[in-house]
């Protein structure tokens, strides 16, 4: 069973601003979503192994250097930090 | 009692691509901090990785110079752990198809230090500590490394050095990385316990994590095997856990947070597809292969009589080795040539990275084209050693200080006349030579050689002045 305390945490963990009034909602989809996960817990065929649906191998990219992104989009998001680097602020 | 070391090493290398394991973002070491990302290395949601062929190519001329068996079929897997220097909170690794198994390093003693596996993964970033403050710099992330398991077949710290050396060695000769240690492109973590002597039974290991120099790897090893040995002998145990070795101190201490022993929930990447290589695409990569160092040392020491040592020291750095060779092409004597390289040229190369990079300052045709008026008697070893001289501070060949009249033996009236000559003007050392001296002939010899540029016969002048001086009351 999923709480509404979890939920809570997920939000605060992803930076999601969750309204109290939506919290009982989220709570009863992410435990349907997690139940449907364990119907695969009921199969009973051990099934065929694969490698992927679409059945691809060796995917490669060959090696040549493509332009990187300038720094100031690298780090256009990040919360904190000196000289280019990111920032990783302090357990609590 | 005596204790028995026993270790095994996980070595992570660099290799040597342009582009990431899973991006097109430059390798380039260095570099202002998060230049050399993108969205796919900085970890971003939505993003999909795309294998490096080259890194799999890499790893497969690795496994094969280290006689591994390469897997047919191989896959990537994740490795979870969260950390800060990981954006995407797991690693992409390689957990129970790495792409080679079984394989071996011989040691000069014989012993052949067993490889468990070789993987392929991604690197982390960089973390940088500063008054409990962290800061991070991702250029490194995804950078691709091998990681290069052995068996605990290590016995002793020197064996461990050289394990480490002659993969280092193997890795640089095939060209996959430049395994520069202080640029932590090489990097091993250290298995090591104690066992009574003759005990087959493994003691409890520790692992020694990130040694990044050869010192502080004997250093290491050496303060925790007596470490380990006081423990037991005190009646205490050894703990199972992964230090830290801290030069400034001299100890290895027990990290905390990353490296606590944790399950890493290995599951299959499913964002990258199956690698599969046949017989056929392996034979390639194997007929690709350069002579490995071994196989070289060899046959310097058999086809062309160099001592061990001589033939180790050129090997060491694959451009000098390969510089010997094409300056030799031909000659019947390649010592000498050997001996140029050695002597003058490698004085010429102060740094290892020098000598790394084959910076000699004549190409390798000068030094044959030198070697060659040599081998065919046209010059004297004294004047060619000061033209080889000439020609590392210029650049220039031998045709610029050789001229025609300096080829070819000078005939007994000449060498005759110059001697005569030599002993005429300086009465001194002639003095000192019938005063018993016998070493002022010496100073005459020098004399006779700077006036004929070097190519007379030493032995006739010497024999020659002897007599002048005898004759002379
Ligand atoms: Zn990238």
């Amino acid at each position: 069973m999923v709480t509404r305390e979890e939920i809570e945490n997920i939000a605060l963990l992803s930076k999601l601003f969750v309204a109290e009034e939506e919290l009982d909602g989220l709570t009863k989809e992410m435990d349907q979503m997690i139940a449907f996960a364990d119907t695969i817990n009921q199969a009973t065929d051990a099934g065929e192994e694969f490698d992927n649906i679409n059945g691809l191998q060796n995917a490669f990219r060959e090696d040549e250097v493509v332009p990187s992104y300038p720094q100031s989009e690298i780090l256009k998001n990040r919360d904190g930090g000196v000289d280019g680097f990111f920032y990783v602020a302090k357990h609590k | 009692m005596s204790w028995e070391l026993v270790s095994g090493l996980e070595t992570h290398v660099e290799l040597s691509t342009n582009t990431k394991i899973f991006c097109g973002c430059t390798t380039k070491f260095g570099g202002e901090p998060n230049t050399n990302c993108c969205p796919i290395c900085i970890g971003l949601p939505g993003t999909l990785p795309k294998l490096n062929r080259q890194v799999v190519h890499y790893a497969i001329m690795a496994g094969l110079a280290t006689h591994c068996t390469i897997n047919n079929v191989s896959k990537m897997d994740r490795k979870n752990y969260v950390y800060p220097d990981l954006p995407k909170a797991y690693q992409i690794s390689q957990y129970d198809k790495p792409l080679c198994e079984h394989g071996y390093i011989q040691l000069d003693n014989g012993r052949k230090i067993g490889i468990t596996r070789i993987h392929i993964e991604e690197d982390a970033g960089k973390l940088v500590h500063e008054h409990g403050d962290t800061f991070v710099d991702y250029n490194r992330g995804g950078v691709p490394l091998i990681e290069i398991v052995s068996e605990p077949d290590i016995r002793s710290i020197a064996e461990a050095r050289e394990y480490v050396e002659k993969l280092q060695m193997i890795m640089k000769h095939i060209g996959v990385s430049d395994c520069k240690m202080q640029e932590g492109s090489l990097r091993c973590d250290v298995n090591i316990s104690v066992r009574p002597e003759g005990s087959n039974e493994f003691g409890t290991r520790t692992e020694i994590k990130n040694m990044n120099s050869f010192t502080n790897m004997e250093k290491a090893m050496a303060y925790e095997y007596d470490r380990q040995i006081d423990l037991l002998e005190s009646g205490g145990k050894v703990t199972q856990e992964t230090l830290r070795w801290n030069p400034d101190e001299g100890i290895t201490t027990p990290m905390r947070g990353k490296e606590d022993a944790h399950d890493y929930r290995y599951f299959r990447e499913p964002d990258l597809v199956t690698i599969y290589t046949t017989d056929e695409e392996i034979e390639a990569i194997r007929q690709e292969l350069p002579e490995l160092p071994d196989a070289r040392i060899a046959r310097y020491e058999s086809d062309f009589g160099l001592p061990e040592a001589d033939a180790q020291l050129l090997v060491k750095y694959r451009k000098i080795a390969e510089y010997f060779e094409a300056a030799g092409e031909g000659l019947a004597n390649k010592k000498t040539v050997a001996n140029f390289i050695l002597g003058q040229i490698f004085r010429t190369l102060v740094t290892d990275e020098e000598k790394e990079n084959g910076a000699v300052a004549i190409p390798p045709e000068y030094l044959h084209d030198l070697a060659k008026l040599l081998e065919d008697g046209k010059i004297k070893m004294n004047l060619a050693k000061t033209t080889l001289d000439k020609m590392l501070e210029t650049g220039k060949p031998c045709t610029d200080f050789i001229s025609e009249q300096d080829m070819g033996d000078i005939d007994e009236d000449t060498l005759r006349t110059i001697c005569q000559s030599v002993v005429d003007n300086n009465p001194k050392a002639v003095a000192d030579f019938k005063g018993g001296k016998d070493k002022a002939v010496k100073a005459l010899i020098g004399q006779v050689m700077k006036q004929t540029r070097g190519k007379a016969d030493g032995r006739k002048a010497e024999a020659m002045m002897v007599d002048m001086m005898n004759d002379m009351e």
